[in-house]
């Protein structure tokens, strides 16, 4: 007995010791909902799917630029309806199985053809954000791929229905991780859950997945791309912002993203934090429904814009980790921006005022303002800045009744006649493109949040689509994006920069814009 | 005796079956169903109704009056269908059986109850049983006092100031979760304490009962305060009846009569009480689950109400209750065994 609790002592001690060589532990906001790639659209799954899985197409460090993932080239014809991408060799998935042409095809006829067999929709896939993201599925018009097909083992082509510039970035996009066919036929509906391994070509080797609690990661060794020097990644899901800060500042985490951010004075007095603050890849607007008797005219829905000092709310809540600017598109986007929008939005309660009178309500009205029950990316504090707004509203004789539903409550009655009057939403962007932001509230299949669909936007936002180059496209974008702030409908007030933090020991972090990287470049220097 | 036993458990089937029923209506009434919280901003009423249809969530609820032919062919005779099948569905997006996650989740809600209910017992019932012999002086007040901060001060609020003070500030415990991240340990009962000194790693049950100390005491407050109460209550009582009387008259010493006397029929009501909040521990308890990332029942619950994810709702719910139910039937015989009064034939 006394043995072997030696030795369990002494396992132990090595274990510590090892643990000091490189273990990285991320604090999650979550669990993931599953790490079967193409069919989640939630951050904690992508996150760590995103070190298991590589996709056809990477980005280039803390931008949205592409680079070579899987696939080491792309070309398209000159109307950008036939892509070819030229994929890496002599690189094999994590369980031995070869990374082919086949191998690229059997994951995109998983999300794409409804009737592939190991898509397992009989049993409750659905790949949802493969139709949200390319149209539809195979069969449906609307789809904008048409077909794929193997030119020999190492070049895949796509053929699309209609010109679509941004293919790259959308098949790059952390959805489309590609997984193993041979593991994916064998653990059938339960690839991806936590009993069963998901298996893809990534820099990192799925251990195990503790429900819960955690998920295991070790180093692939084998890594095509920059091999990890660590020894294990472990994911610990902690829901609360709070508690991921104090265990962070308890150093039983090295990093984490989305704190408050309240929290950066916080992460800033401790000297052993670093505060990293997040490309911001967001937009949290006030949304304007023009089917309301007051808001359906465009002077009363500019007076409100003018109304709110959107500079001065984002400094009061996010500090420096928010910017406010007069357009859709986060700042990494500004070459879509059209030069005859001013930068910032015009704060003047006066002009506002004599705006609402001129509409016929020198007095104002009273309307309904909801915001959200729940903390998201772009508005981390939805209840105060819903006053905020409120109060600025008040100044003109806009008197905003305050309310808020459960998020799933809400989500669904934005939707539903007559919807809100006026409502606080917002968009994570998927990929670098401005369709991404503008397609999501003004395309076609948009929210019917606002009634507001005029038709020279969907056309526009069709044409753009098809733009080859940013050159051909910052044009339209442009016109998009004065279109878009004249009608005053969904007024921004916020690009976010989300804040993360980590130890001060943890070295070579680079958080992308897109809200996920891989962790492979991260080092540990003198963790304890 | 046996006789009995079987009835209660016929009721508890039945009781079983209503609250399937009333779970199954109710999250179907709530608004916002999976396929909102599926699509979250992406949602637009197309989109969210082509995913209702591909979820199955366009089905009757209970009984089908479109189709008479399909009478049963609704969501909820398949769903019983399932269950007497011994299966509770899987996740609505994660596809993961809730079976499965029940049972890997179960050990530690059972791991932090246990923890929650010994210090709310080790604390409350001295407490309470100190107030009651010192009735009205200054200790009383004071264990009342505590008792009454305890039952008003939200779990939350208490959780998160534990965990700020004892390892933000302190540095003692772990802020949350159950193992360090460097420990791992091959289950064999799930509890990681129990698990720790069976495999002889002592350096995991430590590592386990570190963890486990800020939870059970945030969520064993509020039974602790309940007890004390209960206690001081009871043995007030007691100390009040003739018989005590007659034991201090025939000049036995008072501690005698407090423990041989007083206590073990004070303790009748208690024991009620300890049971009903065993019950209602082992249910999972959502709000220091969720704070101290445990991985039990109650943040499993929270999460699927948060998406709700029907099947998820539906099996923690059922097996709560079932849970509950056993317990309470536990609580009941206990009594048989502790009160000559109570005959069950």
């Amino acid at each position: 007995m006394k043995r072997t609790y030696l030795t369990a002592l002494m396992v132990a001690a090595l274990a510590n010791g090892a643990l000091a060589a490189g273990t990285l532990v991320y604090g999650s906001g979550g669990e993931p909902v599953s790490l079967e790639s193409g069919n989640i659209t939630d951050g904690n799954s992508i996150i760590v799917q995103r070190q298991i899985y590589d996709t056809l197409v990477d980005f280039k460090d803390g931008t949205t630029d592409l680079i070579p993932g899987l696939a080491l080239s792309w070309t398209a014809n000159k109307d950008a309806t036939v892509w070819t991408f030229k994929l890496r060799r002599n690189v094999k998935f994590h369980d031995g199985t070869p990374f082919n042409a086949d191998a690229v095809i059997f994951n995109v006829n998983r999300w794409w053809d409804p009737k592939d067999p190991t898509g397992y929709r009989d049993q409750g896939r659905n790949w949802e954000i493969w139709g949200q993201l390319m149209g539809g599925y195979k069969g449906e018009k609307s789809s904008i791929l048409k077909s794929v097909t193997k030119v020999d083992d190492y070049t895949v082509r796509f053929t699309l229905n209609s010109g679509f510039t941004v293919f790259p970035d959308v098949i790059g996009a952390g959805y489309f991780g590609i997984a193993s066919p041979t593991a994916v036929k064998k653990a059938g509906a339960r690839y991806g859950t936590p009993g069963v391994a998901a298996v893809g070509t990534g820099p990192f080797i799925f251990e195990s997945w503790k429900t819960g609690d955690r998920i295991n990661l070790k180093p692939n060794k084998s890594y095509w791309g920059t091999k990890s020097k660590l020894d294990q990644v472990v994911f610990r899901f902690i829901k609360e912002p709070s508690a991921r800060l104090n265990e962070l500042r308890a150093g039983t985490i090295d990093f984490t993203s989305e704190l408050n951010p309240d929290d950066l004075k916080t992460v800033r007095s401790d000297k052993n934090l670093v505060a990293v603050k997040k490309p911001s890849f967001n937009v949290g607007f006030l949304s304007l429904n023009v089917s309301n008797k007051y808001l359906k005219d465009v002077k009363v829905r500019q007076a409100i814009s003018m109304a709110i000092n959107k500079k001065e709310i984002v400094e009061a809540f996010w500090g420096e980790l928010g910017q406010s600017n007069a357009s859709f598109l986060p700042p990494v986007m500004n070459w879509a921006n059209s030069k005859k929008v001013p930068a910032d939005y015009k704060y003047d309660p006066a002009a506002a005022k004599k705006l609402l009178a001129e509409a016929g309500y020198p007095n104002g009205f009273e309307l309904d303002l909801w915001y959200m029950p729940v903390s998201r990316p772009y508005f981390p504090t939805p209840k105060p800045i819903a006053e905020a707004i409120a109060a600025e509203l008040s100044s003109i004789g806009i008197k905003a009744n305050l309310k808020t539903k459960d998020w799933a409550q809400y989500l669904e009655d934005r939707n539903k006649a007559p919807g809100f009057d006026m409502y606080m939403i917002g968009w994570n962007g998927d990929y670098g493109d401005p369709d991404n932001f503008y397609s999501a509230y003004y395309g076609p299949n948009a929210s019917d949040d606002s009634n507001y669909q005029p038709k020279e936007l969907n056309d526009l936002l069709a044409k753009a689509r098809a733009a080859v180059g940013k050159s051909a496209k910052a044009p339209l974008y442009a016109q998009i994006h004065e279109i878009t702030y004249n009608a005053a409908v969904r007024i921004p007030v916020v690009h976010s920069f989300p804040l993360a933090a980590a130890r001060s020991y943890v070295k070579g972090w680079v958080p992308s814009p897109l809200g996920s990287e891989a962790f492979n470049t991260i080092t540990l220097d003198g963790k304890k | 005796m046996s006789a009995y036993i079987f009835k209660r458990l016929l009721r508890m089937v039945t009781v079983v079956i209503g609250i399937s029923l009333v779970v199954f209506g109710f999250v179907r009434m709530i608004p916002g169903d999976p396929a909102v919280v599926i699509l979250g901003e992406r949602g637009s009423p197309e989109q969210v109704a082509a995913l209702r249809e591909k979820l199955g969530l366009n089905k009757p609820v209970f009984l089908n009056f479109q189709e008479p032919s399909e009478l049963f062919d609704t969501q909820y005779f398949r769903f019983a269908g399932q269950v007497l099948r011994g299966d509770l569905g899987e996740g609505i997006q994660s596809r993961i059986p809730v079976t499965d996650q029940l049972r890997n989740r179960f050990p530690a809600t059972l791991e932090l109850s246990f923890w929650a209910l010994t210090f709310a017992v080790l604390v409350g019932l001295p407490a309470g049983i100190i107030a009651a012999l010192n009735r009205n002086r200054p200790l009383d007040n004071l264990a009342m006092t505590i008792s009454l901060i305890g039952v008003s001060m939200p779990v939350f609020w208490l959780g998160m100031l534990l965990a700020y003070f004892f390892s933000v500030v302190l540095g003692w415990l772990p802020p949350s979760g159950q193992l360090s991240t460097g420990l791992s340990i091959e289950p064999i009962t799930g509890l990681y304490i129990l698990d720790g000194l069976l495999r002889g790693r002592l350096d995991v049950a430590w590592d386990a009962f570190k963890h486990v100390i800020l939870p059970a005491v945030a969520l064993g407050t509020i039974p602790m305060a309940i007890i004390a109460r209960i206690t001081r209550s009871s043995m007030l009582e007691v100390l009040g009846q003739d018989y005590v009387r007659t034991a201090r008259a025939k000049g036995l010493a008072r501690n005698r009569v407090v423990v041989k006397h007083a206590l073990r029929n004070a303790m009748l009501p208690v024991i009620t009480i300890i049971g009903l909040q065993a019950g209602v521990l082992l249910g999972g308890a959502v709000l220091t689950e969720t704070i101290f990332s445990w991985p039990g029942l109650g943040s499993y619950i929270y999460q699927g109400i948060f998406e709700r994810d029907y099947p998820v709702i539906q099996g923690g719910v059922i097996f709560a209750a079932v849970i509950v139910s056993l317990v309470n039937l536990l609580v009941d015989l206990s009594y048989a065994i502790l009160d000559p009064r109570v005959h069950y034939s």
